[in-house]
């Protein structure tokens, strides 16, 4: 019996000793002790990588930004070389936003997401943007706003803080996605620093195969957007006799092949509100405005992303229980040029907002 | 003759004992007593009426009980359990007699470690008849019944078993009278030494005894089909098996809507995990995983680390530790002091540790929402639990991170799940008329 007890005792120590010895934790560093950068930009010049980490320098009163710039061959090397310089070691899990220099994009990201995604260093979460301005360029003239605590980038694109649905948001996951895909590429947003507001958007850029191909406008971003089921709530439209605000859209579509071509139906469902209206309009000609403005909208972009065989819509996702691996295979190629959309805009005046419109 | 003398020989070293020479009928008879039991006027004023009484018509009986073989033994241990002696001269013979006892108890007061809001507010004193007679008041049943045992080498410790018959488990209550019949000869002076008699493991974290100085607590504990323990000179019902679900609910949540009593108790719940995982939790994000923190909070709490010198692991203890002190402290000090070691050791200490960057002041904050959330739960007896177990959760979490937080919560519910009194578990949620286990 007190042996048994013995060896119970004796047993539970060794398991503590164990947890101590192997709990590795005297690697911790506490939250002081690392640089948790916000916002790191990446530029590709000569085949060389040009990372500019954004790091806000927690101190006593206001927080100071520090940029760090370093150069290399590649971009865990050049964290490295930043990490070994700084006093405190990067953590690169609190990244936020990942900035893209414009020629970088053009070139193709690819090899950077890959190292994002395969190397854990930072979250997949991250949000991703194309820089339209010299990376560098762009830092310094951000910096000059950062009075606060450097979160501005980040709050651009928050849902809960300044994002807007003219806005597209893509993170770090999804445009690996895209570029693994056989059927969806993706967009991601267009930034540049501005001149009253710290940030400017630019449209967006559609990535296909991790290359920048094209650029989009807000309003097309927007189309996108609802299109991808993102509630494009809070948009203001304009027209020639009326702005609307977007409460609330929601889609309907369904992807058929008819004689060898893909179809997609369907239709994209709009309760609006009045906000501002020029002259007498009634509802029925605003209506008809907004149906007819929207889907001349939408025929444009669509003949546009044909152009560049790039599926930003998703529209081929409709379409993998129809075609063969193979044929998937040769979606953007082959099968997205000859698709044909046929989506209705069905729009509700979901009341007369502040003004009290004719019937 | 020789048995007067021997007692009378003892009463050099029981200077309370009493030898009075007094002549009860004509007759001359030593009374015997321990002054500092009995009410010696009243007791004599009553003995000689009742004496007269009796010598009027001899067929009323004697005085007392006649003691037929008188050993010094006996008589001694009746003397020490209040009893009266009287030693008749001519005939050589005892008796003994009940005399009018002194009451050696405080009266019934409202409870010194339980508040009342709404309820019944007298509470238990030491006297055991008074504690039995508090809860018959407030169970006026028949089948609320009460065995007496002796305890202890000398055999004077009295406890007494309450239960109600037909609601109480058959098995608890067999099981309890069985090991207190068998360990009658062992002392329970203390509640460790009842555990040991009990048949309790000495090395357990959690209270197996729930206690209670309210009459109503024991009053439902009976009807819930709970055992209770009276013990001599314990102004508290011991309330047996004590379960996890006591630590959250007591019978005077009742009076409150029971909207009110149900979010109270979940308060209750809240505050029970608040307390074991914020200090871990705290250091847990700091060290090991601040990827989890929102950027703004990981900014402001770096902030508020800047030039603290020790690992959050230490400062965490070392605060914790004080905040030990201060608990300890204020149940040692006087009633009148103890809000000055409070304000020092919340205030100042609390104000100037910060200053001193010895700490964060985030875990000040952190600090303070243990030591308040610790006193949420009922019964002190339950808190020391969970004052206990934040600091495996606080280990854990220096190590492994928020993965070593749940871990540790994974191990606090399997050591939960494993305790049981009398074959029923700790978590278990006790019903009247309950299906046995098994």
């Amino acid at each position: 019996m007190k042996r048994a007890r013995n060896k119970a005792i004796a047993a539970v120590l060794v398991c503590l000793l164990i947890m101590l010895l192997l709990g590795g934790c005297w690697d911790n560093k506490d939250i002081n002790h690392r640089s948790l950068p916000i916002v790191m930009g990446i530029a590709k010049r000569e085949s060389q990588y040009l990372v500019v980490l954004q790091i806000p320098e927690p101190g006593l009163g206001a927080t100071k930004i520090r940029l760090v710039e370093e150069t290399g061959t590649t971009i865990s090397e050049i964290v490295d070389r930043i990490s070994k310089n700084m006093e405190s070691q990067i953590d690169l899990l609190h990244l936020k936003v990942v900035l893209f220099e414009k020629g970088y994009a053009e070139e193709g990201v690819n090899d950077s997401v890959e190292t994002f995604m395969r190397a854990h260093s930072l979250s997949p979460k991250t949000m991703t943007a194309i820089c339209d301005e010299p990376i560098n360029l762009f830092f310094r003239n951000i910096d000059s706003f950062n009075k606060n605590n450097g979160t501005i980038l980040i709050n651009f694109f928050e849902k809960n803080a300044g994002w807007n649905p003219h806005i597209s948001a893509d993170r770090v996951w999804e445009l690996f996605r895209s570029i693994h895909s056989y059927t969806r590429d993706t967009v991601i947003p267009i930034v540049r620093s501005g001149t009253g507001t710290v940030i400017e958007s630019n449209g967006s850029g559609v990535i296909r195969g991790g290359k920048l191909v094209e650029r989009l406008t807000s309003d097309q971003t927007l189309l996108i957007n609802m299109f991808n089921g993102i509630s494009a709530k809070g948009k203001i439209e304009v027209m020639d006799h009326a702005t609307v605000e977007i409460l609330s859209s929601s889609i309907r579509r369904r992807g058929s092949i008819e004689d060898g071509h893909p179809v997609v139906k369907g239709r994209i469902s709009l309760k609006v509100s009045l906000i501002e209206t020029r002259g007498q309009p009634s509802q029925q000609q605003i209506k008809k405005e907004v149906e007819a403005l929207l889907s001349d909208r939408f025929d444009a972009m669509l003949k546009k992303l044909k152009a560049h065989q790039a599926d930003v819509l998703g529209a081929g996702q409709l379409f993998r229980t129809q075609y063969s691996r193979d044929q998937l295979e040769r979606w953007r190629t082959d099968y997205f040029p000859s698709l044909n959309v046929d989506i209705k805009f069905d729009t509700v005046i979901q009341n007369t907002g502040k003004l009290k419109a004719d019937a | 003759m020789r048995m007067i003398k021997e007692l009378e020989a003892r009463s050099e070293t029981d200077s309370d004992l009493l030898f009075q020479h007094i002549r009860l009928a004509g007759q001359p008879t030593i009374f015997i007593a321990f002054r500092s039991l009995i009410d010696l006027p009243a007791t004599l004023n009553d003995l000689y009426q009742r004496a007269a009484w009796v010598a009027d018509q001899p067929e009323r009986g004697s005085l007392g009980e006649e003691i037929t073989e008188p050993e010094e033994e006996a008589l001694l241990a009746l003397l020490l359990g209040g009893q009266a002696l009287l030693w008749h001269e001519n005939g050589n013979r005892f008796a003994s007699l009940t005399p009018i006892a002194k009451s050696l108890s405080r009266s019934i007061e409202s409870p010194t470690t339980e508040n009342v809001l709404r309820g019944s507010i007298s509470a238990f004193v030491e006297d055991i008849d008074t504690n039995i007679g508090l809860i018959r008041k407030h169970e006026p049943s028949g089948s609320l019944h009460t065995r007496d045992f002796r305890l202890g080498s000398s055999g004077q410790k009295r406890v007494s078993f309450l239960y109600k018959e037909g609601v109480i488990d058959a098995k608890l209550k067999e099981s309890i009278t069985q090991r207190l019949v068998q360990n009658a000869e062992r002392d329970a002076g203390d509640l460790q030494q009842l555990a040991s008699l009990l048949g309790f493991p000495r090395w357990t974290l959690v209270t197996k005894f729930n206690t209670s100085e309210l009459p109503q607590e024991a009053e439902t504990a009976l009807n819930e089909g709970k055992a209770v323990l009276l013990l001599e000179r314990m102004p508290f019902a011991i309330i047996l098996p004590s379960l996890m679900w006591d630590m959250f609910a007591v019978q005077n949540d009742r009076n409150f809507p029971a909207i009110f009593m149900m979010l109270i108790r979940f308060l209750r719940m809240l505050a029970v995990l608040t307390n074991i995982i914020i200090p871990g939790l705290y250091v847990a994000l700091v060290s090991v995983n601040p990827d989890v923190l929102r950027i703004e909070m990981a900014l402001t709490i770096a902030k508020s680390r800047v030039d603290v010198p020790y690992p959050s692991l230490v400062e965490t203890l070392l605060l914790l530790f004080i905040l030990e002190l201060t608990l300890e402290a204020s149940i040692r000090l006087p009633k009148s002091i103890g809000p000055t070691v409070t304000m020092v050791g919340g205030i100042i200490l609390g104000q100037a540790v910060v200053s001193a960057k010895l700490v964060s002041n985030l875990l000040i904050i952190i600090l303070a929402a243990t030591s308040i959330s610790s006193s949420v739960v009922v019964g002190f007896q339950n808190s020391f639990s969970i004052r206990l177990f934040k600091y495996l959760l606080l280990v854990l979490s220096a190590m492994y991170g928020v993965i070593g937080l749940v871990a540790g919560l994974v191990v606090i519910c399997a050591y939960l799940a494993s305790v049981t009194s009398f074959g029923i578990p700790y978590l278990e949620l006790y019903k009247p008329g309950r299906k046995s286990n098994g």
